[in-house]
């Protein structure tokens, strides 16, 4: 009605013109929160020929009239279509769910992005959502002071053996298990749908409470999801921790390799807790390597070790200073070092992967170590593994022995460098005291790592002789 | 939406359920057969209300298999794109919620929830407005829109917004008033 009584007024405007007119007015308002004041100052946000056409229409109407139409163009908007059809811009699709985009509802068969099985199976990102969601992500992190912890379960959490391969010396464990149905704190499990034997490592429970209170959890396993999720069970009956957060082999991108690129986090807050190195290629500075668990004997063998297992010698890690409450101190203090305020206030930019190369450089920092036939002499020295090991530990290595050298590395006390150290009281110790300081995360008494402690088959856990040494 | 249709369809019988309990057997196995199912022109079939008719069956060459076309009437459930559908919530992360109406899996993206709403993580994951009034997280029943759909050959999978007028929570667990 109002309408009508205007376009009566705009006697010398045609009704061509005054359909243009609203037709750009309604696109003005969609995309511009306050369409019109009548001021001429907003039309320098607005595309030259509409202002031509408000220019020409201010001048035939009062901005009175310009507000009841202001007042009658928001229903004809909103009756029938959704604010949806107004704003989506999509192609580019952000995410498929089941070929379907979840932005506009489209059908696409795209087989592009990255497929988030663990999610749902159905699920795909694509690059720009995932970068957005990652965003976000540090965003809330951040705000809320936590990182982002990465675990792996074999023989980093847990060590598992397949019932057929259970020893005769290690079938007191299963007559153990009747006994623990409801003991709260029992670390051993037997799976039956997957017909296997679990034995959780030492403080892991403790481990995870505390950790979860720095850090988002998530479970990176190579193993079978159905395996993964059994395990999460019983790590985490609450879903408390993993909850839609368990990533296995079926969701990396690459074979034989983890990646970040399934996790929606930022990958300067990653923190990755896994036994193996290999995995990790793309990702190592995030990484913080951890000592094997081998408890069952099949592991034992599966590694090459002939040594007796932990189950076999009825023994277990400590649970006070066990390999995982060591790893939780390097944790504490990384996240402490992160959001420490005497750095400032603005944490965005910061990155845990130089104050985790800081922390492993105090280790061994001083010292000054030269090898001595523990690798060929004809390979290149600084690119043996446990040459860049020393380094990364903050050890200076060299391949000559000169009056700052502080140790002598060798497996054998005839050789002339190590009668070069004991004729000049330099520490002469075996190369495991290098691996037990990485694992340790400290450096260890040379005292113990002396050669003639050497044992004739190597040791299959750093952290339970460490503990027997201390005794 | 559910609808009540007659439907049909060729059911081949083996010549072992030949007796007088034949029209039984076949209405058993129609049964078996179709209910459960899903097909993209009539949606999700979820019960059989009644057959209609049972015409003469037509005895195959080779085998001794006998074809019955059956007429039936069936209660289906289709959504459509553009329908207000209520659904509770299964999950919910940090890219939007599932949930469920029936046998029909909706997905809605952070993307299509109101900007206001913000995810927080946690033993709950939710997603609440910034004032804390309202809060969609696992068994909230919410009413959502939806905006595609598919279907394949067992289930029906729907892309839904709640960013629209009147879409949103209706009812929140355990609410503490």
């Amino acid at each position: 009605m109002s309408l009508g009584a205007e376009s009566s007024l705009q006697s010398s405007s045609s009704s061509e013109d005054f359909a243009a007119f609203l037709d750009s007015e309604l696109e003005l308002a969609s995309c511009d929160s306050s369409p019109n004041e009548g001021d001429v100052t907003n039309n320098e946000e607005i595309d030259p020929p509409q202002r031509s056409k408000r220019q020409k229409m201010e001048g035939f109407e009062t901005s009175e009239d310009l507000e009841t139409e202001r007042l009658v163009k928001p229903i004809e908007e909103h009756i029938g279509t959704s604010t949806l059809g107004k704003n989506v811009i999509c192609p580019p699709h952000p995410g498929f769910f089941k070929g379907l985009c979840i932005r506009c509802g489209q059908i696409e068969e795209d087989e592009s992005g990255v497929a988030f099985g663990y999610i749902h199976k159905d699920l795909r990102l694509g690059n720009v959502e995932m970068a957005r969601l990652r965003g976000a992500d540090l965003k809330s992190l951040l705000h809320k002071k936590k990182l982002i912890l990465i675990l792996d379960l074999d023989h980093t959490l847990l060590n598992s053996t397949r019932l057929v391969d259970v020893i005769s010396d290690e079938e007191y464990l299963l007559r153990q298990i009747d006994g623990m149905k409801d003991d709260p704190d029992r670390s051993l499990f037997r799976l039956d749908s997957m017909h296997m034997l679990t034995k959780l490592r030492p403080f892991v429970n403790n481990f995870l409470k505390e950790a979860s209170s720095l850090f988002e959890m998530y479970i990176y396993t190579m193993a079978e999801r159905s395996y993964a999720i059994e395990i999460a069970k019983l790590l985490d009956p609450g879903k408390v921790y993993f909850d839609s957060k368990v990533i296995t082999q079926a969701d990396c991108t690459q074979r034989h390799q983890k990646g970040l690129d399934v996790v929606l986090g930022a990958e300067s807050l990653v923190v990755i807790l896994d036994d193996t190195e290999v995995v990790w290629q793309r990702h190592k500075d995030n990484l913080i390597q951890m000592e094997r668990y081998h408890f069952f004997a099949s592991s034992c063998r599966q590694f090459g070790f002939n040594a007796k297992s932990l189950s076999e010698l009825m023994k277990d890690e400590r649970e006070s200073d066990g390999a995982l409450a060591t790893v939780l101190k390097i944790l504490k203090r990384t996240h402490q070092m992160f959001f420490d305020p005497a750095l400032g206030s603005d944490v965005s930019t910061r990155d845990v992967r130089p104050l985790l190369k800081g922390i492993r450089r105090e280790i061994l920092q001083g010292c000054k170590i030269v090898f001595s036939r523990v690798f060929p002499s004809n390979s290149l020295a600084q690119d043996q593994p446990i040459w860049k090991m020393a380094e990364q530990l903050g050890a200076t290595c060299c391949t000559e022995v000169d009056p700052s050298v502080t140790h002598v590395i060798s497996t054998d006390t005839g050789t002339q460098k190590a009668h070069w150290a004991t004729q000049n009281k330099k520490f002469l110790v075996n190369p495991h005291w290098i691996e037990a300081s990485n694992f340790l995360w400290q450096r260890q008494k040379e005292e113990n790592f002396s050669i003639s402690n050497l044992p004739s088959h190597t040791t299959v856990d750093c952290t339970a002789k460490a503990q027997e040494s201390v005794q | 939406m559910f609808f009540h249709i007659t439907l049909e369809r060729n059911m081949q019988l083996h010549p072992r359920h030949f007796g007088p309990h034949l029209r039984d057997k076949l209405v058993a196995k129609l049964m078996k057969d179709v209910e459960g199912t899903c097909s993209g022109r009539h949606g999700f079939v979820v019960a059989i209300t009644g057959v209609e008719d049972i015409g003469k069956g037509l005895i195959r060459e080779g085998t001794g298999f006998v074809t019955f076309p059956v007429k039936y009437q069936a209660v289906v459930f289709r959504p459509f794109k553009g329908e207000i559908l209520e659904a509770v919530v299964t999950m919910v992360n940090k890219m939007g919620f599932f949930a469920e109406a029936g046998p029909v899996q909706i997905f809605v993206s952070n993307h299509l929830i109101p900007d206001d709403m913000e995810f927080q993580s946690g033993d709950m994951p939710n997603y609440t407005t910034s004032d804390g009034s309202v809060k969609i997280q696992k068994d909230s029943e919410v009413r959502l829109k939806i905006i595609g759909t598919r279907v394949d050959a067992t289930e029906i999978f729907c892309i839904g917004t709640i960013k629209d007028d009147f879409l949103g929570v209706i009812n929140d667990p355990g609410v503490t008033a």
